[in-house]
């Protein structure tokens, strides 16, 4: 006996023949629709009678079957495709978008037990939303939430005095290691400069000694080109010597005096040299400059480094005499640069946002200029294009022209050095207030272009942000087995899928119908739903005519009561009138059996 | 069968008593043989259903038609009827703070929220 979907594809009727009698060496079946097989073993507990209908709510369809003389009218039945399946993916969907931070924890399992546990029907969907939405007090009792595992951070004990000891003295033996180690790499290195210096020397003596004609021999032996590089040289080792052994670094005046004797060519004047030396002097001037400029630039940057250092020294002051009006200070300017970043984003990204994904290129089309920076650009353009009059364009003649480029995107790029600079202070205030404040929470009014649902980053995370609320989702979840067209399916729900199966009854008597809806029979395992059968008992009545008869029960079991029934049906002495052996199978071949329908009454 | 199932001598015995043809001679160990499940649209295209009389019962026969009354909106995030539509994302909404959230949302879930009411637009 085996139980299949109303109106099995005959494929995967003959696939399991061939299954069953080949593999397994089934001696005969029986297919039956297992709604069906629920129906009758309720019908035989007089749960129902034998004209009725069947709303079988299943996995991943539901079915309504109407009964006439205990034999399903399959012309007459339909099936919509949401079942217990879509439900719960629907809430897994849903808690997963609510809270991104947990999906992991939202697995297809847990949304399962969820729905078991703590889904229900609304009997009247808005008037249920309205409550949730007003917030009453029924709605609190009907929310529930659900605490994730979560372990607070481990409190940090105030370390004991032995511990603080310990600590400390750890810290001194390893500074103490560092430092011995540091000394003594200084000492090796300080060894190595004394004997390079020497060796240098040495040659410096064996120069002055030695006559002209070997100084290049000698030379070309040691890799130096001339006598001024070796000075150099050792210049360079005594000043590294005397770092390395702590001295004062006299590199300033050095440098100066040896500027003017490394590049002497400099200051002779020009009608005086060769050609040659014409050219040397060129790349003393050049190093000469290069080298002067670096001077100044790291004098800047100590200039710089100092008036910082000044600034700060005169805040701390100001904020330790009137630590209040400190604060004021800071929140005010922080609303001030808050308002003018946000006003520079929302000019400069007026025209883009407004247009939506249109205009990714950066094409800007006709009439959506709307940024000031734009519109002067467009404004520079067609003034001086179009400005020679009518006839010819001579735009590009004159070479001012072209200045016009420039013009156009300087503009733009003043404003974003001006933005950043804004936005770096605007950096430097908010984390001086973090510092301070500690009842600061950083507004975060400018809506990113990619905003996340972000956590307040600015208090430590409770047990509150681990729990998962579910409130709407427990009565919004099951009702799409009766909106389908809430998850974007678009057919009819369970009540009015009973309406549809009466109409497709349209040859049967009235009298017939009125004794069909007196035995409505729910079953499948989504019929499980609290309320799920007062919901479908309002939705046929409004569709059935008025004052007739009407009752809706669910089966005595909903999920097993397809198995009981064909249980019951396979043990009854008749069963082997209904079945097909593998002969049949073979001789009368695939077209016989989509005829084969078994007769349930027996 | 699955190559899973094939190299898998732990979990099934390499002979069960019940079966006549077994999971061993029908795919010599090497040769397993892929997996031919055939989707539900390809079964039923195969079916070959209007080449039959159309009063009788079959698959598709007898699939609901689309409901009579016209769909409820509800808010894609709250739950709650939705009045509005945002026009950039095409979300439905129900009062400004649920507005303010939608704006704040990644592309991503957006795309998500739509696709669960089968509103998301793939691109192929």
């Amino acid at each position: 006996m085996m139980t299949e979907c109303v109106c099995n594809p005959i494929s995967s009727r003959s696939k399991m023949a061939e299954l069953l009698f080949e593999t397994y060496g089934v001696p005969s079946i029986a297919f039956g629709v297992d709604a069906a097989f629920s129906y009758k073993f309720n019908q035989q507990h007089g749960i129902c009678t034998e004209d009725g209908l069947a709303v079988c709510a299943g996995v991943t369809t539901s079915h309504v079957i109407p009964f006439i003389k205990g034999e399903p009218v399959l012309e007459a039945c339909c099936r919509t495709n949401i079942g217990g399946y879509h439900v719960t993916d629907y809430l897994r969907q849903l808690l997963s978008l609510k809270y991104p931070y947990h999906m992991s924890s939202i697995t297809w399992e847990k949304a399962e037990e969820l729905k078991m546990e703590h889904c229900y029907v609304a009997l009247d969907y808005a008037s249920e939303l309205e409550i949730f939405q007003k917030g009453k007090k029924e709605a609190e009792e009907k929310t529930r939430s659900w605490q994730l595992p979560w372990v607070p951070p481990p409190q940090e004990e105030a370390p004991s005095e032995e511990e603080l000891a310990r600590k400390a003295a750890l810290k001194e033996k390893q500074g103490q290691r560092l430092r011995d180690m540091a000394a003594a790499k200084r000492s090796i290195r300080i060894t190595e400069l004394e004997n390079e210096l020497h060796g240098l020397k040495d040659l410096l003596q064996q120069l002055d000694q030695a006559e002209e004609t070997e100084i290049s021999s000698i030379l070309s032996k040691t890799g130096y080109d001339s006598r001024q590089e070796i000075e150099s040289a050792t210049q360079k080792i005594t000043q590294s010597l005397r770092k390395a052994k702590g001295e004062q670094n006299e590199t300033e005046e050095r440098i100066d005096a040896s500027l003017a004797e490394k590049y002497p060519l400099t200051n002779v004047p020009d009608d005086m040299l060769t050609p040659e030396q014409l050219k040397e002097k060129r790349k003393q001037m050049f190093l000469k400059t290069t080298s002067e400029g670096r001077l100044r630039a790291k004098q800047k940057r100590f200039e710089e480094e100092s008036m910082r250092e000044k600034q700060n020294q005169q805040e701390e002051e100001k904020r330790l005499e009137n630590p209040e009006l400190y604060l004021e200070q800071l929140h005010s300017r922080f609303r001030e640069l808050t308002e003018k970043v946000e006003q520079r984003k929302r000019l400069k990204t007026n025209g883009a946002r407004t247009n939506g994904n249109q205009n990714l290129s950066g094409g800007v089309g006709r009439g959506e200029r709307l940024n000031a920076a734009q519109k002067e650009r467009m404004r520079l353009l067609t003034t001086a294009a179009f400005d020679r009059g009518k006839g010819e364009d001579t735009f590009g003649a004159r070479d001012e022209d072209w200045q016009l480029y420039k013009l156009m995107s300087k503009d733009n790029d003043d404003e974003e050095n001006g933005q950043e600079e804004d936005e770096a202070e605007l950096a430097r205030v908010t984390s001086r207030l973090q510092d301070i404040d500690p009842t600061f929470v950083a507004k975060s009014d400018t809506v990113p272009l990619q905003g996340t649902p972000e956590l307040p980053r600015f208090r430590p995370l409770t047990a509150e942000d681990f729990q998962i609320v579910i409130g709407v989702e427990r009565f919004r979840c099951p009702e799409i087995l009766f909106q389908p067209n809430m998850v974007g399916v678009d057919q009819a729900g369970l009540d009015e899928m009973a309406g549809v199966s009466f109409r497709r009854l349209s040859t049967v008597d009235d009298a017939v119908k009125d004794r069909i809806s007196n035995s409505v029979l729910v079953t499948g395992g989504s019929s499980l739903f609290p309320g799920l059968v007062p919901r479908l008992e309002a939705g046929i009545r409004q569709i059935r005519p008025y004052l007739s008869p009407l009752k809706v029960v669910r089966a005595s079991d909903p999920i097993l009561d397809a198995w009981r029934g064909a249980a019951t049906y396979a043990a009854s002495l008749q069963f082997a009138t209904q079945t097909f052996s593998m002969q049949d199978y073979y001789e009368k071949g695939e077209g016989w059996l989509r005829q084969h329908h078994i007769q349930y009454t027996l | 069968m699955e190559p899973e199932v094939v190299n898998s001598e732990m979990l099934l015995p390499p002979v069960l008593p019940f079966k006549r043809v077994q999971m061993s001679d029908k795919y010599p160990k090497g040769h397993a043989r892929g997996r031919h499940w055939k989707h539900l649209k390809q079964i039923l295209q195969a079916e070959n259903y209007p080449s039959y009389p159309a009063n009788e019962p079959n698959y598709l026969n007898i699939e609901t038609p689309p409901s009579m009354y016209p769909s409820k909106k509800f808010c894609d995030i709250t739950g709650y009827e939705a009045q509005y539509i945002d026009p950039r994302t095409n979300l439905r909404y129900a009062n400004p703070d649920v507005f303010k959230r939608i704006r704040m949302l990644p592309d991503d879930h957006v795309q998500r929220y739509l696709a669960l009411r089968n509103a998301a637009v793939v691109l192929k």
